[in-house]
């Protein structure tokens, strides 16, 4: 993968840049704010961009507008938003404008190397991949909660699974279940929540995310 | 360190040169007569006769009227009208007494309207500005003649008897005495006459005295007015005071609220940084086959570690600093032994002050430390904390170039503010080319 990197704090752009190099991708650029992301971008047309959220000069959300920007200007780059907090508006803002090619992960993520760099490959492909946390806040914003209340609780722990961006391959080793059995769930799942099934992981997601905001 | 300043303005001393005391006040009383401040008194005097008359008579009648038809309708709103017009008397003696007198006076708050035509009523027959606005006017009325009549005449008389040999001789007056004798004299008691150029100047030597002294009851008097004024048609102390306190937790909340940020900046930007990084570099190490790289990345995940560690000890001085705990001298002395430039440290405190007050206490010498290190090209710096009368006096000395201010946007004001939310005060004494002293007095309990 060809990735641009926007952090602000040089220890963590730095740490980024050798992970990524280390699983041989190829850091084109790393900047530290939004401006200079939104050049950098430009210039190098990347896979992905894995960008801060809180950045200079203003050490509130420029990371999270650059992101919105860049996503509606290049459908083809993948935007992983990547903070030390999770919000849920930043969260719905950023599905808003996009249906597919974004993430938004926790820091924390990072430790978890090959998941991190999995996620950042999913997003760089036209995937989702929005962390636990972010998707367990979502439903919990849900005004749609009374309709979730029909999913029994393994459903819905399979629903926070897919709002991540597992494919059902991932959720079954997840669950220590059969993919036949994840595959129920979800047609289940869909059923309570009134959706047509799809054929794709991630409009699948979407489904759920739009479903969850309306 | 959370609480350290960034800037101090450099400036001139305050205090003056002060001046060979006889020779000034000399200087003082002669040009008492053609002082301008002594003319706007004997103005302000003249335009207050009428006014107080005027005021005097509003007031009297407004409120015996209002008294008398108390038993109609009409007793009520015309009583409310007359406080309310009192309060527009106010603003004219205070505006006048500020132009032409100087006085400090401060303007009360405004009138608290209620909704409704009662609501207007009652709050403003409750409007204590108002009725303490009445009860000047009443004393205005003596205190006006007084001043116009007694303070101001004299000078005028004193001014005329300094020329009575310019109209002794320019009117040439004829009077008889008791026995029928012709006299030619302006002025006279009983049978003695001014009437010889000896004689005439006199007269007009006590009238130099008079027009010198003259300006001294007009001043007084003036005084006397801007007194009262202060007391009656300022604002109230109580709601002064209020609004004192008000400003002060302003400060307060502010204050905590921006320390609360520069934590949250301080914990975001460094510490929480390198602990992402630390769990970074140890998970690139868990799934590394590599034994050269695993240690590689376990040394750097170890630095990372060990860089947190003192981050997080910086932070948590900054918050509260643990030495505190062992009393206002532990910490001071710590402080001291801490400094890049050499303190000597006096310390007698034998009672602690409460907690709030020693973490102030500490965080101002900590804060002065640091600007004198920063800026003050000191060689010696002194802390001295001691106890008297239920206050904590510090004081900050060094040997620099001084020029340290209080104005806004440094560093100093910014103390100051935090020291003011206690009651305490600052005070800075550091003319140009040093030595600066820094006094910071705190209530022993907030």
């Amino acid at each position: 993968m060809r990735i641009v990197i926007a952090e602000d704090a040089a220890i963590l752009r730095d740490g980024l840049i050798q992970l990524l190099t280390d699983r041989g991708h190829e850091v084109v650029a790393a900047v530290s704010d939004g401006d200079a992301l939104r050049a950098a971008v430009a210039e190098h047309d990347p896979d992905v961009a894995v960008v801060d959220i809180r950045m200079p000069p203003s050490f509130t959300d420029e990371g999270l507008r650059a992101a919105i920007a860049i996503r509606r200007e290049r459908p083809s780059v993948g935007v992983l938003v990547f903070s030390q907090w999770v919000e849920t508006r930043y969260a719905a803002e950023l599905l808003a404008t996009s249906s597919s090619g974004v993430g938004y992960l926790l820091k924390d993520r990072v430790a978890d190397v090959s998941e991190f760099v999995e996620a950042l490959t999913r997003v760089a492909a036209g995937g989702t991949a929005l962390d636990p946390e972010v998707v367990s806040q979502l439903l919990g914003a849900s005004r749609r909660g009374d309709v979730l209340a029909a999913l029994t609780p393994r459903e819905r722990e399979v629903l926070g699974l897919m709002a991540e961006g597992r494919t059902n391959v991932a959720i079954a080793r997840q669950l220590v279940v059969t993919e036949r059995a994840v595959e129920k769930h979800v047609a289940n799942i869909f059923t309570k929540l009134d959706l047509p099934p799809s054929g794709e992981d991630h409009r699948r997601v979407l489904a759920v995310l739009r479903y969850l905001e309306s | 360190m959370t609480w350290q300043a960034d800037t101090i303005m450099i400036d001139q001393t305050l205090t003056p040169s002060v001046p060979d005391r006889a020779g000034g006040a000399s200087r003082v009383f002669l040009r008492a007569p053609i002082a301008k401040h002594t003319w706007g008194c004997f103005a302000y005097l003249l335009i207050c006769a009428p006014l107080g008359v005027v005021g005097f008579a509003f007031t009297v009648t407004f409120i015996t009227a209002g008294a008398v038809a108390a038993v109609t309708f009409l007793g009520l709103p015309l009583i409310g009208f007359t406080v309310l017009a009192g309060r527009r008397f106010a603003g004219l003696h205070r505006n006048l007494a500020r132009k032409m007198i100087g006085a400090r006076v401060d303007d009360p708050a405004p009138f608290q309207r209620r909704p409704g035509v009662l609501g207007w009523l009652s709050a403003a027959l409750a409007d204590g500005t108002g009725w303490r606005a009445l009860v000047y006017l009443l004393l205005k009325f003596p205190l006006s003649v007084a001043g116009a009549f007694g303070a101001g005449l004299f000078w005028v008389e004193g001014v005329i008897t300094f020329l009575y040999p310019v109209w002794w001789q320019a009117f040439d007056p004829t009077n008889k005495d008791s026995h029928g004798h012709v006299h030619h004299a302006g002025l006279q008691f009983g049978d003695f006459f001014f009437e010889t150029w000896p004689r005439a100047l006199v007269v007009s030597a006590v009238g130099l005295v008079a027009v010198f002294l003259g300006p001294w009851p007009v001043r007084g008097m003036a005084a006397l007015d801007g007194v009262l004024m202060r007391r009656l048609l300022g604002p109230w102390t109580g709601s002064a005071r209020v609004r004192e306190l008000e400003e002060k937790r302003t400060h307060a909340v502010e204050d905590s609220a921006a320390s609360l940020r520069r934590i949250e900046r301080d914990l975001h930007d460094g510490t929480q940084a390198r602990l992402v990084a630390l769990a970074m570099r140890l998970g690139q190490a868990r799934e590394s086959d590599d034994p050269a790289r695993v240690r590689e990345l376990v040394d750097s995940a170890h630095d990372s570690a060990k860089d947190a560690i003192a981050e997080l000890r910086d932070l948590v001085r900054g918050i509260h600093p643990p030495v505190l705990d062992q009393g206002l001298d532990a910490a001071l002395a710590t402080l001291a032994a801490r400094s890049a430039v050499p303190v000597e440290l006096h310390t007698h405190v034998p009672q602690r002050p409460s907690p709030a007050i020693e973490t102030i206490a500490y965080f101002c010498v900590a804060e002065l430390l640091t600007n004198i290190a920063r800026h003050s090209s000191a060689r010696q710096a002194t802390v001295q904390a001691h106890e008297r009368g239920g206050v904590l006096r510090l004081e900050v000395r060094d040997d620099g170039h001084g020029g340290a201010r209080l104005g806004a946007g440094t560093g100093l004001s910014g103390l100051d503010e935090r020291v003011r939310t206690v009651d305490g005060t600052l005070t800075v004494n550091s003319p140009p080319g040093g030595p600066t002293t820094i006094a910071v007095d705190l209530p022993m309990g907030v």
